[in-house]
């Protein structure tokens, strides 16, 4: 796999002298050198990994319940409700509860006539440069005006593996996970997919 | 630089077995080749024909001192013996004229063989190797060598492994069958 590194070692890191006391454990005569058996060990080591990471689903790593800002919230609260989370982003939902789009610290920045990618710094000079805060226009405006919708979303059952497809190829940090209906299930973040990565060592 | 330190060999070999598995293996191939040898001189010597050859030799190797290993399964003792038996002939066959030729075709040939059909047996190259080496006696055989001695001695010997190599505990036989 693309993902894994050639050299990967297991955590457990199999000796060749505890290969040969099983190999005297084992009766009989076993046609391997225990140089090939530990290397066949690491290389089926790494599979089963893979096998693991990848059977599992959103549903398994997923955060829920999930963060969420309803339909109609002004920006000043919603970004209190980032800052006070702690987070980037949040699904934006509506009054049956289903998705209806994301919003994050892009579309703020959007909004404020700077870049996607606009640093903290340029936010600096940009207010500094225009004796005042580009930030005062937000003002008195609603998160569904700057959310992005609609927002890319899956099913529950969508892979491990397909998530990480998706965030490198959409460029997006987080996936909201829908029902049928598209009620909001639960959000898979960078950070869950890091987890779901490591738990499995 | 790397192709020489490949030489060096850093491996370890496996460890010594067990004095049973010893036995076992001793029990194994001493009745093994002698129901082959034992047909061969009671029987068919008198008839003129053969049952024993010098790769059933080295299939006791595998078939009763390392019953584990892939290559010594039936699959690949039937199928590598019969398959080398079919192309050692016939490399007689072609070659004859050119005995070098005919060998080297027959051996590697024979390994080729068998690892596309997935019967890699060592004794097999043997087996093509006498069908080319092996004077009058097995040419006149022509493809007849491939029945007897080769599959019949095989079948005697794969008999053999299946009863005495079922009968301690802590041996099995075969992995698998084909």
């Amino acid at each position: 796999m693309h993902r894994s590194e050639k050299g990967f070692k297991s955590p457990i890191d199999l000796s060749e002298t505890d290969i040969v006391a099983a190999m005297k454990d084992i009766q009989g005569y076993i046609d391997i050198s225990p140089g090939d058996f530990r290397e066949i060990f690491q290389v089926a080591y790494r599979h089963a990994l893979e096998r693991l990471v990848e059977s599992r689903t959103a549903a398994d790593i997923m955060t829920s319940p999930v963060h969420q800002v309803a339909l109609g919230t002004d920006l000043r609260e919603t970004a209190a409700f980032l800052s006070a989370r702690g987070i980037s982003g949040v699904p934006v939902v509506d009054q049956q509860g289903r998705l209806a789009g994301v919003v994050s610290e892009k579309d703020f920045l959007v909004k404020m006539g700077l870049g996607r990618n606009a640093s903290f710094m340029q936010i600096i000079a940009h207010c500094l440069n225009n004796k005042g805060c580009v930030a005062t226009q937000l003002r008195n405006h609603r998160v569904e005006e700057i959310m992005t919708t609609p927002a890319i979303s899956a099913g529950p059952e969508i892979s491990v593996e397909a998530i990480s497809d998706l965030f490198i190829d959409r460029q997006i940090n987080r996936l909201p996970l829908v029902d049928t209906e598209g009620r909001l299930l639960g959000i898979v973040t960078r950070t869950d997919l890091l987890h779901a990565y490591r738990l499995s060592c | 630089m790397k192709y020489f330190e490949k030489m060096r060999g850093n491996g370890q070999s496996p460890p010594q077995v067990s004095p049973a598995e010893v036995c076992w293996s001793w029990i194994g191939s001493f009745l093994g080749i002698a129901a082959v040898a034992l047909i061969h001189y009671r029987l068919l010597d008198q008839l003129g024909l053969t049952m024993i050859i010098g790769s059933f030799g080295a299939s006791a190797v595998l078939l009763y001192g390392a019953i584990r290993s892939p290559l010594a399964q039936p699959r690949n003792l039937l199928g590598g013996h019969i398959l080398s038996a079919f192309i050692g002939v016939t490399a007689h066959l072609l070659l004859a004229e050119i005995p070098w030729l005919a060998a080297a075709v027959a051996v590697s040939s024979s390994i080729a063989v068998m690892h596309l059909t997935r019967t890699l047996h060592p004794p097999g190259g043997a087996t093509a190797l006498i069908a080319v080496t092996g004077g009058d006696s097995v040419y006149t055989l022509g493809y007849l060598y491939i029945l007897m001695p080769v599959a019949l001695g095989a079948a005697v010997m794969l008999v053999v492994a299946l009863v005495v190599n079922n009968i301690p505990k802590t041996r099995k036989y075969p992995e698998f069958w084909w």
